[in-house]
């Protein structure tokens, strides 16, 4: 009864640890010698040296200051806290290192004014996380990843700019301006819900949303699965379609290549089909809206 | 790839490809030739790369340092026909810090150098006077939209040291007191702790410039203003097999604005001493391709060594 109640207490403060530690301080004392040391050499490294291939510290990505080099990650197999498989079919692959990416593309430097800037690409590679290529973009006194869209090459200019003037601008493809900057029916990728949160929409190989129309102070993007979402004007979004653009062609050829993704085998055993199985006609579902209107009530 | 452009920026610096004029009439010279060099030179990267340590390979961090001391042996007992180069010693883990403002942004130059060799006269103006007049017009590139002072370690600065040691290691009074040629030597084994050629050259330039603007401080006071007897300072960055060569001359202590007089560098980059060093022989299919030894020995590397060694004593 007591190990019962000690044991659920331990679990509890478990779980306050993980949640409650944004920031990477000063690590427990006494836990394992490993998170511990590598923070240490870590540091006491300086500027030299490359970043190890994978961590065993299961806080690797409580990481605050933002690098440009690949952070060494820990694979989690598909298992959640409590240790049990919370998603089947996910384990082993080749080792990946983190690419810190900034979705954010209106993040001024510090001390920067709130201003259109200009940003050069240095190099566009493949990210072994995402099936688009990232661009290393560099302006004013800092480096940073992005997400590559189609044509860019080493050596492009891309601006990022918050104004939203009366005349739509005739934007580039790579550059990054509020929604409603742009003319209607351009092709638009990173997409954010609210401004200033950072791009969660529209980021996968090939993708590209369509601005529909912009009415009073909101504007409707089409998402690549044909759902309409209306989003405030203010949000920034890049112009074009992301980088690798082939990718749903590529053929696997062979069980191998996805054990080497990181893809365990479906299970060998025969189900009948229910009824989630089959092609479906049904019509769109509603406009998702993220903008909080005022709700217009007839008033007597 | 932009180590030197940004290093240039930095310290105000015209690029000149090659040697300059004076060095290369040195290299030419037959009388500064040393007898039998290529022999011994090859003896030197046999010692080096070959035989230096019991295992088969040395590696990187074993056969740099001794092949550095192997080439500046043999620059040594050119001695007997120059007596001024013994007025020169070698100074190891020595410390350089130099600060100066660059449009209004303070920069520093700190750490741990290399190896310095010191001699006790000044190495002569490289330039003439016309030359140093036409880098007036010559326009710093920039890198727009990115500012020069990307990469760079923000620090707070609390002291602006500007000394050539002198706290630790050489006091006032010192009869070596001039810097006159930088090694730096890249003997880590991994490839990622090494730096590249294009980095290597723009730290060389840094380290340069900050040991010839400490001496300039030195000589002449902290206001900035043009120098009349401009300071020279050689620097040579090798990983063991690639040499670069740089000679860096400081014009001016103007850094603040863009324009006016210039500083100037000479660079040669890339001159490998040789292509490879086999221990064991290359075979493929039973066949001897290469057999084991130097391949692509090039003795045009070790004169350049020679004559920057030469350079101010001759």
């Amino acid at each position: 009864m007591a190990a019962f109640v000690a044991g659920g207490l331990c679990r509890a403060f478990g779980a306050l640890l993980l949640s409650s530690v944004p920031r990477r301080a000063l690590p427990l004392a006494p836990q394992a010698g490993q998170p511990l040391g590598g923070w240490l050499t870590a540091a006491l490294r300086g500027l030299s040296g490359s970043a190890p291939l994978c961590t065993n510290d299961p806080m690797w990505k409580c990481r605050v200051k933002y690098t440009v080099r690949p952070v060494g990650m820990k694979k989690t197999g598909g298992r959640d806290h409590t240790g049990r498989i919370r998603v089947r079919g996910i384990g082993g692959g080749h080792k990946r290192r983190y690419r810190m990416i900034d979705f954010q593309r209106l993040r001024y430097e510090k001390g920067a004014p709130p201003e259109p800037f200009t940003e050069k690409v240095i190099s566009v590679r493949y990210d072994p996380c995402r099936s688009a290529d990232i661009a290393l973009v560099a302006g004013g006194n800092r480096k940073r990843w992005i997400i590559a869209t189609e044509n860019m090459q080493a050596g492009d200019l891309i601006t990022n700019s918050p104004r939203i003037g009366r005349m739509a601008v005739s934007a580039n493809e790579g550059d990054a301006y509020p929604l409603g900057a742009l003319p209607v029916g351009t092709l638009i990728c990173n997409l954010e819900s609210h401004p200033g949160k950072g791009a969660q929409y529209i980021r996968a190989a090939g993708t590209c949303g369509v601005l529909l129309r912009k009415v009073n102070g909101t504007a409707i993007v089409q998402l690549p699965s044909k759902r309409h979402m209306q989003v405030l004007e203010t949000c920034v979004a890049t112009v074009g379609r992301v980088s690798n653009v082939d990718h749903n062609k590529r053929v696997i050829g062979k069980a191998g290549r996805n054990r080497w993704l990181g893809k365990r085998p479906h299970t060998g055993l025969w189900h009948r089909k229910g009824g989630w199985a089959g092609r479906k006609i049904r019509p769109l579902p509603p406009m998702k809206s993220y903008v909080n209107l005022p709700r217009v009530t007839a008033q007597e | 790839s932009q180590g030197v452009r940004q290093a240039q920026w930095l310290t105000k610096t015209k690029l000149v490809e090659g040697l300059p004029p004076p060095v290369l009439s040195i290299l030419q010279d037959p009388a500064h030739q040393l007898e039998g060099y290529e022999e011994a030179v090859r003896r030197a990267v046999s010692h080096a790369r070959f035989w230096s340590t019991t295992e088969v390979g040395p590696n990187r961090e074993h056969y740099c340092p001794v092949l550095f001391e192997d080439l500046i042996h043999l620059c040594r007992t050119m001695a007997a026909k120059y007596p001024s180069l013994t007025k020169r010693m070698l100074a190891r883990n020595y410390r350089i810090a130099a600060t100066w403002e660059r449009e209004s942004i303070l920069l520093q130059v700190r750490g741990l150098n290399g190896i310095l060799l010191n001699s006790m006269s000044p190495i002569p103006p490289v330039a003439s006077k016309e030359e140093i007049l036409a880098t007036e017009e010559h326009v710093l590139e920039t890198f727009y939209p990115i500012y020069p002072t990307i990469d760079l370690q923000e620090v707070n600065v609390y002291k602006e040291l500007n000394d050539t040691g002198k706290s630790s290691c050489f006091k006032d009074g010192y009869p070596y007191s001039h810097p006159h040629t930088l090694f730096f030597l890249e003997s880590a084994n991994v490839r990622t702790d090494r730096f590249r050629p294009e980095q290597l050259r723009g730290k060389m330039l840094m380290f340069a410039f900050g040991n010839a603007l400490a001496k300039a401080k030195l000589l002449y006071g902290n206001d900035p203003k043009v120098l009349e007897q401009p300071i020279v300072v050689q620097s040579i960055g090798t990983d063991g097999q690639q040499f670069q060569f740089m000679v860096f001359q400081l014009n001016t202590t103007d850094l603040l604005s863009s324009d006016g007089i210039k500083n100037l560098v000479w660079i040669d980059s890339d001159q490998n001493l040789y292509e490879r060093a086999l221990c064991v022989p290359e075979i493929k299919k039973k066949v001897v391709m290469r057999p084991a030894g130097i391949h692509g020995f090039q003795p045009d590397t070790f004169k350049k060594f020679l004559a920057l060694y030469l350079h101010g004593a001759v």
